[in-house]
């Protein structure tokens, strides 16, 4: 291993994680003085081209309490054909099929490479995968047309056994039947009311009462695929009536007077969604696909009444508590999201409209059951179209890009506990000897369910310290931690997927320079972001940002070196350059600044925060920026105002949003049409390397980005402008000499500016 | 043969484009991918831009060089291309191909050339699969028929019809299949109506064949068999 940053790197390759500290300080007291948390980024189902699973199941340290699966850190007695577990210290006889092994020649997961190991379990029976989809008629006729050819699309992409269902709603919900005889035939409830699982049920005929012929128990399997098969069928059965009767939706034919918003019952068609999963597929894997284009103004979960001249809720209004609906419509959301992450199904919104649709009051619905929130304007665009076609995406092996029904279990050794974890979960509550006290996030558990993820799915776990303070460091001199992540695969197997990762302990008197130098400065910039933005919505945003300052200085005064009162003589060392800068990018974002954001757009730009893996999050935090010129090839510069010259073109990324803006003179040359001349064939290429290495950030990102094309002083230019540190400002620039890169007109604080008040606190004893 | 890989070649090269997203209804809507560019699997892929720059500790940024002082506005061009200096920009990616319209000798796809195979298929597939079916499809190769002969199907999409067609009579499933979920991501609004029949078709085409295949081997070994039995009855 040559540096830490390959380390870091080889390890997330290897095994989706990224921790804060890499080498892990060996006591209570220690690890609390180190600011930030012993804490890691997991993504549980990292795409490993590499790693084919094995065709056998895991092997389990007997001890009741601790069932850790066997793992490269566990001692084997070759001989004796025993090993002991590196959690508990139990020693366990490796089971029959395993008398054969030897030095030589060992099962996988014994292997030093296979840290991470995923493992096909062969018993239980194959459920198909379920996709409902709930679609709202109250659209306007080209939306409407759009949606429902890309739901045809949909057929096309889905996996052919695969049940579909489908409910429609607007004033009233339908719930149609599907059958390939030709006949349809749907169910219609009214908006207005709210119906128990039971009441649902009972109106459907799901429940054995209500079937016609009631047969003795053998018969069971029989009904249950009967019941089913009226509202879900596999798609190859009813895709000819499904397309067809998609074809035939309308919009909603209750008129809708002038002055009104129409009556949307989204809250009830949720609940008949719902109840209908929850009744005839519990515990398999499936999606309630929610595609709305306006807020719900009538019954459980309305978010905004009708009359269209009192606006949907602002973040003005939350604050001045003059929200009348938001409670009420927050609780019937969070009860249907418990419920569906109950059955471990998930629930997908699509949102579409130039309006709020209140997202604030569903985010629950996908951040408890890990479905997809995506926002956009019209079901009509590309955004929306290519976002939706890649939900159904596919791997290198042709295998779905989606999971379903996970649990995450995480085993400690036990000088640690698990404070916590933030991501699109929920808790399970199982408590046990390695759950911690100290919450943090999702807490008080040892394992999480997680209902839908993918890939990129990443989760915030937080860890404590918990050996005494002058103890010795623990035997071994290395901590570990055991994740078993249990889920249905796309191709309906159930598999696990195990990982086992161990660190360093270091005194953190004597050995601070090891600690320091393993620090991971990304991973750590994420996590503390995701414990801000956790905060953020339950706390006042002005709360929420004096704890992160508080939390950035203490962590300068530790690592920092300085002479007491001395600003000047402040220096970070490398492995804590940049984690100052992503403060300061944090503090601006949208996550934590809820200002010229309305609370549906605060939601979803939280919501993607609190699930993208690490890159991903950090180019939400402080956005990428590329510069282009006759120089060279484009290269990266400060996220300044200073970087914004006249004869560069700029990239910017900021995972919502990728922006090209062209500087001033290149805008003229490209007015003067320079780009057409033979003999300015380099100017033509240059104009076209952003767009290309644009076009490759948009074919890979989910969801889809909005994509800006502007230049010096046009309107759109404000995207890149509002993101720019602004060093130069309207304020400052009168100094002789200062003309490059661009003032923006801000009272914002600078990166400088932060940075000297951050010194002078940090050398301060008064801290 | 080598007129039909000929011909695939262009399609493929026709699938790849891009074209801009709806600025209408959605403010700075991206551009839309063609199916053939979302599914492109490798090809050579440029390493991400992830780069940061770490700013200076004290804050402030470096200072910037800039060849042409700004706030002047240029009274010269860019630097000419065969100016010795610096060397150009990358060359445009395979993913920029833009569209080219077909080439002028180019004949276009024949709607019996497409729609005889279709329905020779269905033919086949009588007493395999169920009359009701059969007739839902019947209906939309109808549909097809009538959307073809009334104009209203662009060249692409009977070019790709065509392919499909061809796929399907060499039995070539998979790519039939692709074919048909390409039309359907690309040009649903054209292809909805009646795409869903030639897929349920090219479904029951691919279990009539394997069923036959299965029917075969079972006869095969069953002469096998009696073979078998004759040798054993011999000495």
């Amino acid at each position: 291993m040559a540096t830490y940053l390959e380390f870091i790197q080889q390890n997330e390759e290897r095994d989706g994680v990224r921790f804060s500290w890499n080498v892990w300080p060996s006591s209570r007291l220690e690890a609390t003085r180190m600011v930030v948390p012993l804490a890691c980024l997991l993504t549980p189902l990292k795409e490993r081209p590499d790693l084919p699973p094995v065709q056998y199941e895991p092997v389990l340290c007997s001890r009741p309490t601790c069932k850790a699966v066997l793992n490269p850190l566990c001692q084997v007695d070759y001989r004796a054909k025993l090993w002991a577990c590196n959690f508990c210290f139990q020693r366990n006889q490796f089971p029959p099929a395993y008398t054969g092994i030897s030095e030589v020649n060992q099962p996988a997961e014994l292997m030093p490479q296979f840290s991470t190991i995923e493992y096909v379990v062969q018993r239980g029976p194959q459920t198909p995968l379920i996709f409902l989809y709930v679609v709202d008629t109250c659209l306007e006729e080209d939306d409407l047309q759009a949606l429902k050819e890309s739901l045809q699309m949909s057929l096309s992409l889905l996996p052919p056994d695969a049940l579909v269902g489908l409910i429609t709603f607007g004033r009233m919900v339908q719930v149609h039947e599907l059958s390939c005889e030709g006949i349809s035939k749907s169910y219609v409830f009214r908006g207005t009311k709210d119906l128990t699982a039971k009441q649902i049920q009972d109106m459907l005929g799901l429940t054995k009462s209500a079937m016609p012929m009631q047969q003795p128990r053998p018969a069971q399997a029989q009904e249950h695929s009967f019941i089913s098969s009226r509202f879900l069928q596999p798609i190859h059965k009813i895709d000819m009536t499904l397309t067809d009767l998609l074809g035939e939706l309308q919009r909603d034919p209750w008129p809708v007077t002038q002055g009104k918003r129409p009556l949307r019952s989204t809250g009830v068609a949720l609940s008949i969604a719902v109840g209908l999963l929850e009744g005839t597929f519990p515990n398999t894997g499936a999606r309630i696909m929610l595609f709305t284009g306006g807020p719900p103004t009538q019954g459980p979960g309305m978010v905004v009444g009708d009359e269209l001249k009192v606006p949907i809720r602002s973040w003005h209004d939350i604050e001045k508590d003059n929200a009348r609906f938001m409670k009420k419509a927050t609780k019937h959301y969070e009860i249907l999201a418990n419920r569906t992450a109950a059955n471990g199904h998930c629930i997908d919104i699509y949102a579409c409209a130039l309006d709020q649709t209140g997202l604030l009051e569903m985010k629950c619905c996908t951040n408890l059951t890990g479905g997809h929130m995506v926002m956009g304007d019209s079901f009509n665009t590309s955004l929306f179209k290519q976002t939706f076609q890649r939900i159904f995406s596919k791997d290198f092996n042709g295998d779905f890009r989606m999971a379903f029904g996970a649990t995450l279990e995480v085993k400690t050794s036990r000088e640690l506990k698990i404070a916590g974890v933030i991501g699109p979960c929920v808790s399970l509550n199982v408590k046990g000897p390695c759950v911690s006290e100290n919450e943090l996030g999702v807490a008080g558990t040892s394992q999480w369910k997680i209902c839908g993820l993918d890939p990129t799915t990443t989760l915030g776990i937080y860890f404590e310290v918990v050996n005494q303070h002058n103890a010795p460091i623990p035997q071994g001199g290395r901590g570990a931690i055991q994740f078993v992540t249990q889920y249905q695969h796309s191709s309906t197997q159930r598999r696990i997927r195990v990982t086992t990762i161990a660190r360093n302990w270091a005194d953190a008197q004597s050995q601070l320079r090891h600690i320091e130098a393993a620090f991971d400065q990304e991973a750590a910039a994420v996590l503390m972001a995701r414990l801000g933005v956790f905060r953020a919505e339950s706390e006042e945003g002005p709360d929420v940002l004096r704890w992160l300052d508080r939390q950035l200085i203490r962590l300068c005064q530790k690592f920092g070196q300085y002479n007491k009162e001395d600003p000047s003589s402040f220096r970070l060392s490398d492995s804590f350059s940049l984690y100052p800068q992503f403060m300061f990018h944090l503090r601006r974002s949208p996550f934590l600044q809820v200002f010229n954001n309305s609370p549906d757009e605060s939601s979803y730009y939280r919501h993607h925060f609190a699930r993208q893996d690490l890159t991903q999050s950090l180019i939400m935090i402080q956005p990428i920026l590329y510069s282009y010129s006759f120089q060279g090839p484009p290269e990266p510069v400060l996220l300044d105002s200073s970087s914004i010259l006249a004869d560069r073109i700029l990239l910017m990324d900021t995972f919502f949003q990728i922006v090209i803006y062209l500087g001033e003179t290149i805008a003229q040359w490209r007015k003067a049409g320079y780009q057409d001349m033979p003999e300015y064939e380099n100017f033509k290429h240059l104009l076209q390397a952003p767009l290309d290495d644009a076009q490759e950030i948009l074919q890979a990102r989910f969801p889809m980005p909005r994509y800006i094309n502007t230049e010096h002083g046009g309107s759109q230019a404000r995207f890149l402008l509002s993101k720019v540190n602004p060093s130069q400002t309207h304020n400052n620039l009168f100094a002789w000499g200062q003309e490059t890169g661009a003032p923006i007109l801000t009272d914002d604080v600078s990166l400088q500016v932060f940075m000297d008040h951050l010194k002078k606190l940090a050398v301060s004893s008064a801290c | 043969m080598t007129c039909c890989l000929a011909g695939r070649a262009e399609v493929e090269m026709a699938e790849l484009y891009v074209k801009p997203g709806n600025k209408e209804r959605g403010w700075n809507d991206p551009p839309q991918f063609s199916y053939g560019l979302q599914t492109q699997t490798g090809g050579p892929k440029r390493t991400p831009l992830t780069k940061r720059v770490a700013a200076p500790q004290d804050g402030s940024p470096r200072v910037p060089t800039s060849e042409l002082s700004p706030g002047h506005p240029p009274v010269g061009p860019p630097p000419p291309s065969k100016a010795p200096g610096p060397p150009p920009v990358e060359s445009c990616p395979s993913s920029c191909v833009v569209p080219t319209s077909s080439p002028v000798i180019e004949p276009e796809a024949l709607l019996e050339d497409v729609l005889r195979p279709l329905e020779q298929a269905l033919k086949d597939c009588h007493g395999h699969t169920r009359k009701q079916l059969c007739d839902d499809i019947s209906r939309r190769l109808v549909l097809l028929r009538e959307q073809w002969a009334g104009g209203k199907l662009s060249v692409p999409v009977k070019k790709r019809m065509a392919l499909l067609v061809q796929e399907l009579s060499s039995r070539q499933w998979d790519a039939a299949d692709d074919i048909h979920r390409s039309l359907m991501v690309d040009h649903v609004t054209e292809v909805s109506q009646w795409m869903v029949g030639v897929k349920r078709l090219i479904a029951e085409k691919r279990s009539l064949s394997s069923e036959e295949a299965a029917k075969e081997e079972k006869s095969a070994a069953a002469t096998e068999n009696e073979t078998m039995s004759g040798l054993q009855q011999a000495p």
